[in-house]
């Protein structure tokens, strides 16, 4: 990234060939919208474009690309707030209904809805630091610096998405069943 | 249960824990502070969120990015571009007629001088060419030494050569495949880089490919023959994956300079 900053852009497609699928699962895995990933990823690459020049380089890279990645996501949501109140009133009519089909399906395969449900229901600092600590590997300590808060906060905050995480996928599987 | 509980089980979790660590958790479940059951839950939850599959990206995302890369290179050469003229017209709107008529007095004098100088540039360029292969030597000979610094240093100093020839390439390629040091590997990755016009860089550069173990190494090597272009490694990076078993990133990160290269 030093790199780019110094005026070499072709240095941007290194890092975009090294992290484009990390940043893209994140936001999947946030968002559930293939689409809407793809359109978040390249807009933290004209991100790392537009700021460069404040990239400092004492942090690691990813600490950094993760926060410019929160930031697009709140950004969007904030652009489109109406939108996102739809979505939401559509999530939650989702979430309240059975999966077409869920008594059928093997074990494994309902447990994956299940999980997928139960993060969609997590609220977005929650979710940013499962999946930030479970899926990308970041240590709690770069979480904290892409959150703003302590690396004690974001230890509770990992304990409390685990045991709501459970709560939730204990309760959509009583009711799923019971339907 | 208290906060300095919950950011234990937390870094219990993460893997974070030493034998002390581990131990203190497993107290605090003897003593049934914290629920062994909700705690066992808990663990196995972590572990099944693999089951939460995500799709690949449609190429769609790569061409957008490359377009306003492409894009955005262009716009910064015209910016570059304008400053430099407009600097250059801020110059010439700044000298006067007696200044300008006094600078090319000076430029008519200096002809001259140059021409008398002249008759040295076969000298001087004896000269250069003369340092240049002392300091070959000197980088060839210093590959073979016994420590890593000295051979980190031999690595940098072909970062000084205008150009390389076949000798220094060869060592550069021998320590490339041979030197026990990932970071003189490494670093011999970058210096063979700068020459990646040549012939014998791009073709030693896919040769090693199947001689190196280390993740940071075979990162490295990817991302330099990306760089280069070098298309014809995509073949032996596939070999790589086939015949070596590879962490899950470096596989991830080999693949997709193989969808680059290809």
């Amino acid at each position: 990234m030093m790199k780019v900053k110094d005026g070499d852009l072709d240095k941007l497609g290194l890092l975009y060939e090294r992290y484009n699928r990390s940043l893209f699962s994140f936001f999947y895995r946030k968002t559930r919208q293939p689409q809407l990933s793809e359109d978040l990823v390249q807009s933290v690459f004209e991100r790392m474009l537009k700021y460069r020049t404040t990239y400092s380089g004492t942090g690691a890279f990813t600490t950094w690309m993760f926060s410019i990645a929160r930031n697009a996501h709140i950004d969007h949501y904030r652009k489109e707030k109406r939108r996102k109140e739809d979505e939401i009133l559509d999530e939650e009519r989702i979430e309240g209904e059975n999966p077409s089909g869920y008594a059928e399906l093997d074990e494994r395969s309902r447990k994956r809805i299940l999980l997928e449900q139960a993060l969609d229901q997590l609220d977005d600092d929650k979710k940013d630091v499962v999946i930030l600590s479970r899926f990308e590997g970041l240590r709690y300590q770069e979480i904290a610096e892409i959150q703003g808060v302590s690396e004690s906060a974001v230890k509770v905050r990992m304990f409390r998405a685990m045991k709501e995480l459970k709560d939730i996928v204990s309760t959509l599987s009583e009711e799923y069943t019971n339907e | 249960m208290s906060d300095k509980h919950k950011q234990l089980i937390a870094d219990y979790l993460q893997g974070n824990l030493d034998e002390k660590g581990k131990k203190e958790v497993e107290e605090l479940l003897a003593k049934g502070e914290v629920d062994f059951i909700d705690f066992r839950a808990m663990e196995q939850l972590h572990d099944e969120l693999d089951l939460i599959q995500v799709p690949e990206p449609s190429s769609e995302m790569s061409r957008k990015f490359y377009t306003m890369l492409e894009e955005e290179k262009a716009s910064a050469k015209v910016s570059i571009r304008g400053t430099i003229r407009d600097k250059f017209m801020e110059l010439i709107n700044e000298i006067s007629m007696p200044r300008l008529a006094y600078a090319f007095i000076l430029l008519i004098i200096g002809g001259f001088i140059g021409g008398q100088i002249n008759s040295n540039d076969d000298e001087i360029s004896e000269l250069t060419s003369e340092m240049q292969s002392m300091r070959e030597m000197m980088m060839v000979s210093m590959l073979e030494g016994p420590t890593t610094t000295d051979r980190l240093r031999a690595v940098n100093i072909s970062a000084q050569l205008p150009s390389a020839d076949e000798k220094a390439i060869r060592a550069l390629l021998f320590t490339l495949n041979n030197d026990e040091s990932i970071n003189v590997r490494v670093q011999t990755i970058e210096a063979l880089t700068r020459w990646g016009d040549n012939e014998l860089v791009r073709e030693g550069l896919v040769k090693s490919i199947m001689n190196q173990d280390s993740d940071i190494v075979i990162v490295t090597l990817a991302d330099a023959v990306v760089e280069l272009g070098v298309e014809s490694s995509a073949g032996e990076f596939q070999r790589l994956i086939d015949e070596k078993d590879l962490t899950l990133t470096t596989k991830q990160k080999v693949e997709s300079s193989i969808a680059v290269l290809l």
